[in-house]
């Protein structure tokens, strides 16, 4: 488990100060993904790295599993590091080193002897899918090959949290949907509690349980995926859900509906088994009504179907009316499109 | 020519001497004032403004005092360390005056063109700060600092003969009494081929090296 206790950053004094973090509160539960999410310069960097005292916070306070890092000693600091593993944007490997010395440097700091270091190589270079590249260099592997070995790099020493900065940012979509399936086998395989910093809203859909929006160093909102892609409430997690659920209307199909006079135009939203009932054709026989659809997709968020129509309707005004009542008691959600600016 | 053969090869074996040395004792002092120079400054390590200013400081004074008067200016401490301050081994000690700082500089160099994120590496993983020197740092920067170590000897190999003009012995002592002062042509254009052949080779050798630790 990772706590933030108002944990606070600020780089820089005086006129130059910048505050990076202003009292994050957050828990990761253990055996969790965690995804962090937000722009640039959001502070996801600092957040991270306030986890294994990469950067101190200024203020409040980091725990995991209950235990507070920020009173610990150096020596401390550095035991409770070999419980963290960590994996970065550029990899960072040694170049200088073949595969198998990179996996195998934790172990050495470690004081691991040659035997048994070789071993559990072997048995990581396994798990990632690169035993046959122990005795390349970096330099001679893929970006995504460079990021299973900074994976297996990072689990040597059995960690029990593993944080990820931009894992995935440097990788193209396929190596990233790999790496992607990586870190969900070690999450399951090996109950490690993962806390993932990205940009890329498609990977907080493809793997994480949890989701927190970061911007200007404050969480502005955070809970289960599936319910903040379903319901964002703030304007920074709908531009990110729209990223990638991509359900917007072009505009000159918007200045016709808004043209017309009497435009019923509604968004509606299944999820779950709801998504599996024939809903528009009973809608339109029961209440007369001739339906459009606009716009409709479906995709499927922590497992769960999740179905989003654009549909027009056309008929008289009291049968539309209870038309959406219909669907409303069936508890499917349906906003107004003009309305809910879409 | 007034010089015979084996005063040539005498004096080369004096050039040799004082270079390999002077190259010894000037990376003992060299190589631990780049490191710290590296790890003590802001954001680094073992950040620390104080010894950082401090050691900036003197390396600066001694990388801009011209060598020849450094040669001179510190035979007090010469004739301290040495007993005399004129000789081959009585040049050694301004050499290491002159190419320590040199090489402090040049391993600076070296180990700040290490990536950051491979320091940031090792300190997640919880290495102290002497696992990140020896076994991230250096091993990161070993070809880079073969490369600085091949310009520090070529550097030392020029400086020796200068020295050799104030009675230091080796090549630069010979082309001067006898090149220079006697007007001995063919003795200046000998020691001088020499001298051209000395640093090529090991240039040569340093990027060869430099190349196959890098392995491309
Ligand atoms: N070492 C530092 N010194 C000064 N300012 C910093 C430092 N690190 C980060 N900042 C500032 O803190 C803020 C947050 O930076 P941070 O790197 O945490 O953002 P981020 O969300 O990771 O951004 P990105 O997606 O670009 O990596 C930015 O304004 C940045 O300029
Ligand atoms: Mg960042």
């Amino acid at each position: 488990m990772i706590q933030f206790e108002g944990v606070t950053k600020t780089y820089g004094e005086g006129s130059n100060a910048v505050n990076a973090l202003s009292g994050i509160d957050l828990t990761v539960e253990t055996g969790e993904i965690f995804g962090v999410i937000g722009f640039s310069g959001a502070g996801k960097s600092s957040l991270i790295r306030c986890v294994n005292l990469l950067e101190r916070p200024t203020k409040g306070k980091v725990f995991i599993h209950g235990k507070d890092l920020t009173s610990l000693s150096k020596r401390e600091v550095r035991s409770t590091r070999k419980d963290i593993g960590m994996i970065f944007q550029h990899f960072n490997l040694l170049n200088s080193k073949t595969v198998f010395h990179n996996v195998a440097m934790p172990l050495l700091l470690s004081g691991f002897g040659k035997k048994e270091m070789s071993k559990r190589v072997a048995e990581l270079l396994d798990f990632v899918g690169l035993h046959d590249k122990a005795d390349q260099y970096p330099d001679q592997l893929s970006g995504g090959q460079k990021q299973r070995v900074g994976i297996a790099r990072a689990l040597a020493t059995n960690p029990s949290v593993l944080l990820c900065d931009e894992a995935t940012s440097a990788l193209d979509p396929e190596t990233t949907q790999s790496i992607l399936d990586l870190l969900r086998k070690i999450n399951k395989e090996y109950k490690i509690t993962i806390l993932i910093i990205t940009h890329e809203m498609g990977v907080i859909r493809e793997i994480c349980d949890k989701v927190a929006v970061l911007e200007n160093g404050v969480v502005l909102e955070h809970g289960s995926v599936f319910d903040v892609f379903t319901d964002p409430k703030h304007q920074t997690t709908q531009k990110f859900v729209r990223s990638i659920m991509n359900d917007h209307l072009p505009e000159s199909i918007l200045n016709d509906i808004r043209n017309k006079k009497n435009n019923h135009v509604y968004r509606i939203q299944f999820t779950g088994s709801s998504t599996g009932h024939p809903l528009l054709s009973k809608i339109s026989r029961e209440f007369d009504l001739d339906l459009n659809v606009l716009y409709g997709n479906i995709t499927e968020i922590q497992g769960i179907p999740y179905g989003n129509l654009i549909v027009e309707f056309m008929g008289e005004r009291n049968q539309i009316q209870k038309a959406l009542l219909s669907i409303q008691q069936q508890s499917i959600t349906v906003k107004d499109v003009i309305h809910h600016a879409s | 020519m007034l010089v015979s053969s084996e005063q040539i090869i005498d004096a080369l074996w004096e050039t040799i001497w004082m270079v390999s040395f002077s190259l010894v004792f000037s990376v003992i002092i060299g190589l631990p004032l780049g490191i710290l120079l590296v790890i003590t400054r802001k954001g680094h390590l073992l950040e620390n403004a104080s010894i950082f200013n401090t050691l900036n400081g003197i390396v600066n004074i001694f990388r801009s005092v011209p060598f020849i008067i450094l040669l001179v200016a510190i035979v007090p401490v010469t004739r301290f360390i040495v007993g005399t301050s004129i000789g081959t081994s009585a040049t050694i000690v301004p050499l290491v005056f002159y190419a320590g700082p040199y090489i402090a500089r040049l391993i600076e160099n070296s180990l700040l063109e290490v990536d950051k994120g491979v320091i940031e590496a090792a300190e997640a993983m919880g290495a102290t700060p002497g696992q990140i020197i020896f076994r991230f740092l250096l091993p990161e920067a070993l070809s880079s600092l073969v490369l600085a170590m091949t310009i520090a000897t070529v550097g030392l190999v020029g400086a020796s003969a200068m020295a050799g003009a104030v009675g230091g012995g080796g090549l630069g002592d010979l082309a001067i009494t006898y090149g220079y002062q006697r007007f001995d042509t063919a003795t200046m254009y000998i020691t001088l081929g020499i001298l051209i052949i000395m640093v090529q080779a090991l240039q040569s050798t340093g990027n060869i090296l430099s190349k196959k630790i890098r392995r491309s």
